[in-house]
């Protein structure tokens, strides 16, 4: 269970403070399947950092699983991130160095898991979400938006996460596209009991979702 | 793959930049390496010359030019002085003079020469007309060409006439008792086939018979011409009794020849000329030093901008891939691991430009030396010159220690290069150090990223 109690974050800019969150409390179950939409720059993307470890509330707790992550050192943090969160990303966020199943592997790679045994599993994840063999030995830019996106959920995948945190995911994507990765990240939720938190301001997206968390100015008001 | 073959592939990812960056890289560290190079084999040189100088010093009357005269002599109180000063361990006196037509009956085997030409005078009645080649004038007199003289020198030690500083070359006979007062001498090779002089024939001088002891050679035409008898010999036969014109004082120990030449200055104050060879090879070597201080500087030079350069380069890699980063470390990597990546690449970088440039250094180590020393010939020939010039015989005096330093002038530009373990290790040991220095800014800005930033800004 993902518990989010009274955060708040402000950043400090040269005009003065910027409060991107305000008092936010929400609770997650596990294995729901849940989205966050609210305009640009309502804070949505803020929040997932934070639920994500990838940022540090001004106030309030983050409560994973009984682990309060906020309090969590920073390599506590990271480790953290590689085992229990997998992260998709609007912009993909693929290694542009490295190939399809070598992006799959560094997450592998940074979980701890077996070196001798990265790139069967990487194969496999590339596969199940419809990259064959070819296109697992790509680069990102010889790969299409939606064939990197599943790249990208297959590195979310990679350690098995308890979480994942997607932001944006059909957003750089095609309608049909868009919707395949939906359905991919949908049946995550269903059949391997993963919980999807997926922020979007696709309100289609955000219907076919267990529940929906509105962010307006940084409060949830719904 | 993990982070050392990530680092090595990335290093190599964008070939041009990746070749550029190793190729300034490594004539940095080409020129580390000439540089020091060139510092060792000139400052082993520098060492070289200062342990051949020895621990001689030469005291001569002020003003005095070999045998041309000039000065008053050394006297009794002089030697006494010089002899009793502190760390003198011995003391070689030499007296010399020339040997007219009243004083022998021996041809002297020195030809006249252009100098000697000079010194005819045409003469008329009016006006006297100078120089070789002058057309004299009608009714003029030619003034009779002066005979060359003899040079005779009395010392205590035989050896010390030697040009080079070692053992007399005697061709035939023996050795003199330089420090008995007995009739011998020993007679130059020229001056003796010029007088068909064989050992056991005799010689007058100063009204004395003389006895050929031997027949010694030495490199110079002008020491070849003369004669060699012991000190108090000519002292008795020139009647000047107790007195020299030159002392070459040994001193115990190469560390105190500065404080004895300073205690002689002291002591005999203006009445002589001091020099000691020590002095002279250190002005001999100015001109290497000055080359071991800019091979020094060069050294620096170089380091720094090899440092730069692998620090810029890293910079710009990491502050161009802070997006890379912030991702890698929001899927897992920590930061060991993503330093670790970033460091290896600017390691591969600088480890291919090392390999390269420690290639290219000893290719032109040599020919850099070379040049750094010929660029210097010009001032250590005039630093020679001034040796030989005043305060020192002239050539053809008698020779002594000053034949070693006019060897070891002649030597100085010859300088080898070479590549010794310690200087290879030592290039080794700065380009490892610049690699730290080169990675270490950019690990600390690797650190320093965190992926939240990265990936909201960008």
């Amino acid at each position: 269970m993902l518990q989010v109690t009274n955060v708040s974050k402000t950043f400090n800019t040269p005009s003065g403070p910027v409060h991107a969150l305000k008092d936010v409390s929400l609770t997650v179950q596990t294995g729901e399947f849940v989205s966050i939409i609210g305009k640009s720059g309502s804070g949505k993307s803020t929040l997932l950092s934070i639920l994500g470890a990838l940022d540090t509330p001004s106030e309030g707790t983050i409560t994973v699983d009984e682990t309060s992550i906020e309090k969590l050192s920073g390599h506590a943090q990271t480790k953290y991130r590689g085992h229990k969160i997998g992260f998709v990303f609007q912009q993909y966020n693929l290694i542009p160095n490295l190939t399809a199943i070598e992006n799959v592997m560094l997450a592998l790679e940074f979980g701890g898991y077996p070196a001798a045994s990265r790139e069967d599993r990487a194969a496999k994840l590339l596969e199940s979400v419809g990259l064959d063999e070819e296109q697992q030995k790509r680069r990102p830019t010889r790969l299409s938006g939606g064939q990197q996106q599943r790249v990208s959920i297959a590195r979310a995948l990679a350690n098995d996460p308890a979480y994942i945190l997607a932001d944006e995911p059909t957003g750089n994507l095609d309608s049909a596209t868009g919707k395949k990765v939906f359905d991919l990240l949908h049946d995550l939720s269903r059949n391997q009991n993963t919980t999807v938190i997926v922020v979007t301001h696709d309100l289609e997206i955000a219907g076919k979702t267990d529940r929906t968390f509105t962010l307006i100015d940084g409060k949830i008001t719904t | 793959m993990n982070v050392l073959t990530r680092g090595v592939k990335n290093a190599l990812r964008s070939p041009l930049r990746s070749g550029a960056i190793v190729l300034m890289f490594a004539i940095s560290i080409a020129l580390i390496l000439s540089m020091l190079v060139a510092r060792s084999s000139v400052q082993s040189k520098i060492n070289e010359v200062k342990a051949t100088a020895g621990t001689n010093i030469t005291i001569r009357p002020a003003g005095v030019m070999g045998g041309m005269g000039g000065g008053d002599p050394l006297t009794a109180a002089q030697l006494a002085t010089i002899k009793s000063t502190a760390n003198i361990s011995s003391t070689t006196l030499t007296l010399t003079d020339q040997l007219g037509t009243d004083d022998t009956e021996l041809e002297s085997s020195q030809e006249l020469g252009a100098f000697g030409q000079r010194q005819m005078r045409f003469e008329t009645s009016e006006t006297t007309t100078e120089g070789t080649g002058a057309i004299p004038a009608e009714g003029a007199t030619e003034r009779p060409a002066p005979t060359p003289r003899i040079t005779v020198t009395g010392t205590n030690d035989a050896n010390s006439v030697s040009t080079d500083g070692s053992d007399l070359n005697i061709t035939s006979g023996a050795t003199i008792d330089a420090s008995s007062n007995g009739l011998v001498a020993l007679v130059g090779s020229t001056l003796a086939t010029k007088n068909n002089l064989v050992i056991g024939d005799t010689f007058t001088a100063y009204g004395s018979t003389v006895t050929v002891s031997g027949i010694y050679t030495t490199d110079n035409a002008f020491q070849d011409s003369g004669i060699i008898i012991p000190l108090t010999t000519l002292q008795t036969l020139t009647e000047q009794a107790d007195v020299v014109n030159s002392v070459i004082a040994t001193v115990n120990s190469s560390d105190n020849v500065a404080t004895a030449v300073t205690s002689l200055k002291t002591s005999l104050g203006d009445d002589a000329d001091i020099t000691s060879d020590s002095e002279s090879a250190a002005a001999s070597v100015e001109s290497l030093e000055s080359i071991s201080s800019l091979a020094l500087a060069g050294v620096i030079g170089a380091s720094i901008a090899g440092a730069a350069i692998v620090l810029l380069a890293m910079v710009m890699v990491v502050r161009e891939r802070r997006r890379e980063i912030g991702v890698m470390k929001a899927v897992g990597g920590t930061d060991a691991k993503v330093v670790g990546q970033f460091t290896i690449e600017g390691l591969t970088l600088t480890l291919i430009g090392t390999v390269i440039g420690i290639g290219l250094g000893v290719l032109v180590s040599g020919p850099m030396t070379t040049s750094l020393v010929s660029s210097q010939d010009s001032s250590t020939t005039t630093a020679t010159a001034t040796q030989t010039g005043p305060g020192s015989r002239p050539a053809g005096g008698p020779g002594g220690f000053s034949g070693g330093i006019e060897q070891i002038n002649t030597n100085l530009t010859q300088v080898t290069a070479s590549l010794t373990p310690q200087v290879f290790a030592t290039a080794l040991g700065l380009t490892f150090l610049i690699a730290i220095i080169g990675s270490a800014v950019p690990a600390w800005l690797t650190a320093r990223v965190r992926p939240a930033e990265v990936l909201r800004t960008e």
